[in-house]
């Protein structure tokens, strides 16, 4: 899995730009800083030219709006990049829901009293975290799809929710275990079942444990979604490589890609710190 | 201390026959015990650390298992079947050293919860009797208050309306005074003691002698799992039978 990437940030640059921006600096070293950042994004964006034009690439990005959003006949009309994007978006939802239902499932069998319950979920979760979603992706598409008689979508959905659910299992059993076992004997003392003892005592207090990281987990989620196009579900990815089949404007929309999987990967990390900091409060 | 009650040996509520309870290791935690409990009488544990005192009472609310022998509580024997240790469960309060309080729930709601869940009241009916019991551990000003916020002592007096809540029939007490600052020990024994007056069959483990001897109807004195001697508070202080009763009673008193 990608996490690599996702906690350099979070953990490390994240942080470090945080407590670098937080120095009080006099005003004129806060102006030297600003022109340092334009001067590396300006020798970044210069290199990237100059090694355009050495491939003797054309830049078209005049080209990239109209794959986003066309008006037609005073209508604005979505383009392909944009209905790739919602696509993205409907995959990561529905898949986000159904992991958390897997995970929450896997969890529960983990922690259960029957060992074929335990057997089974080990099972489940040696295959997924030991085989490449990739090939999990195609075993569910080419072998279980026409056997299960379903649609490209829901393959790609499915795929997701397994893989996601066992990473999602492991941060909601450890939620559930971190409950001191007390709770459980309070509980047990006062005669509830197990059921209430889950759900008024043990799930409301592992709640804050689970949802940062699970709200961490759906970044990679959106980002493993990526994968799904190889399935010729029409995502982002997929759109953006059937433009560049046809337009060649390689660099172009895979910049635009790149740059709207950042956003969104953001935006959701963002969310994820501000449930981390909601639950550390409450 | 003036309460009603049975004489000895007519009415037992908890009769517990010969158990035996082995810890991974192995560790014999109980070796071939046995002890009865009357109806309203209030029995204090007594005993060095390790010699099975908190595995007796967890034992008699189903915490643990126990490998042979026979536990019956008000007529119920604890055994396999579920419905019949549900049952118990009911029937068996019990008040932790470390209070084990719900901390997500308010004071009154940690005590609604079971009556609501278990015994299936109203949340009016529920509310009512929180409050009630609130108000005879004397905590009748803290209902919406969260557990973090109130003291040790305030806490435990908390756990122990929370038991109560279930109207049981025996309530056990495992070091319910060890985790609290000295100037709290008083409230909640207070409590314990007005409970004890009321006629409620407890089993209590404690470390505080002067408690055992005030308000206990018998005292059982363990180790290794066993029981050693078992007598009435004044007596069983001033003239112990045993020669490892006397030693460990000189060691603490
Ligand atoms: N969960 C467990 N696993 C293994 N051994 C245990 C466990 N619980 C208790 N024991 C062992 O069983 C024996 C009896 O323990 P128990 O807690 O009943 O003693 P105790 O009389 O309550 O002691 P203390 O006064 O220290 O609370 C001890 O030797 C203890 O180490
Ligand atoms: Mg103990």
């Amino acid at each position: 899995m990608s996490t690599a990437d996702r906690c350099a940030w979070r953990l490390e640059i994240g942080p470090a730009l945080l407590v670098y921006m937080k120095k009080r600096r006099p005003g004129f070293a806060r102006y030297v800083d600003v022109a340092k950042f334009i001067l590396v994004l300006a020798a970044c964006g210069y290199l990237i030219f100059r090694g355009s034009e050495q491939l003797g690439y054309n830049w078209h990005w005049q080209s990239i709006p109209g794959y986003l959003f066309t008006v037609h006949e005073g209508h604005l009309q979505i383009g392909p990049i944009t209905a790739g994007l919602l696509i993205t978006l409907e995959i990561t939802f529905f898949s986000l829901l159904l992991s958390a239902l897997v995970g929450f499932a896997v969890a529960l069998l983990r922690l259960s009293g029957s060992f074929v319950g335990r057997l089974l979920a080990m099972i489940y979760l040696e295959t997924i975290r030991n085989t490449p979603l990739l090939v999990q992706i195609f075993f569910l598409y080419f072998v279980m799809a026409p056997i299960l008689d379903i649609g490209r979508f829901a393959t790609a959905v499915l795929a997701l929710s397994f893989f996601e659910g066992a990473y999602a299992s492991e941060i909601i059993r450890s939620g559930i275990v971190a409950v001191p076992v007390g709770q459980w004997e309070a509980s047990h003392a006062l005669g509830l079942n197990r059921f209430d003892t889950y759900r008024a005592v043990i799930i409301p207090q592992a709640i804050r444990r689970i949802l940062p990281p699970l709200t961490s987990q759906a970044v990679s989620l959106l980002k493993d979604s990526a994968l799904v196009s190889t399935i010729a579900v029409y995502d982002l990815t997929m759109e953006g490589r059937t433009i560049i089949a046809e337009t060649f404007l390689t660099f172009e929309v895979w910049f635009t890609v790149a740059a709207i999987y950042l956003v969104l990967a953001l935006v959701m990390s963002f969310a994820a710190d501000q449930a981390k900091s909601y639950f550390q409060t409450a | 201390m003036n309460k009603q009650k049975t004489p000895a040996g007519n009415d037992p509520i908890i009769d517990v026959r010969r158990i035996c309870k082995t810890y991974p290791g192995p560790v014999i935690a109980l070796d071939d015990f046995s002890i009865t409990v009357d109806r309203g009488e209030v029995l204090v544990v007594i005993g060095p650390s390790g010699s099975g005192k908190s595995t007796f009472l967890r034992c008699l609310n189903g915490l643990e298992e126990v490998d042979s022998g026979e536990i019956i509580i008000d007529g119920i024997p604890l055994d396999e079947d579920e419905k019949k240790r549900l049952q118990i469960r009911r029937e068996v309060g019990m008040v932790f050293q470390s209070f084990n309080l719900f901390p997500h729930l308010t004071v009154r709601k940690n005590i609604d919860l079971a009556q609501r869940l278990v015994r299936k009241k109203s949340r009016i009916e529920a509310l009512e009797f929180s409050l009630h019991l609130l108000d005879q551990v004397g905590l009748a000003d803290m209902a919406d208050r969260y557990p973090h916020q109130l003291s040790g002592g305030q806490q435990q007096r908390v756990a122990i309306a929370r038991a109560l809540a279930m109207m049981p029939a025996v309530m056990l007490f495992d070091e319910a005074t060890s985790a609290l600052d000295p100037e709290m020990i008083g409230e909640v024994l207070d409590v314990m003691r007005g409970l004890a007056r009321r006629g409620m069959t407890m089993v209590v483990v404690t470390h505080e002698m002067g408690f055992a001897r005030e308000v206990s109807d018998r005292i059982a004195f363990m180790e290794e799992g066993r029981l050693v001697e078992e007598g009435c508070g004044e007596v069983f202080f001033s003239h112990p039978e045993r020669l490892r009763t006397k030693e460990f009673l000189r060691q603490i008193l």
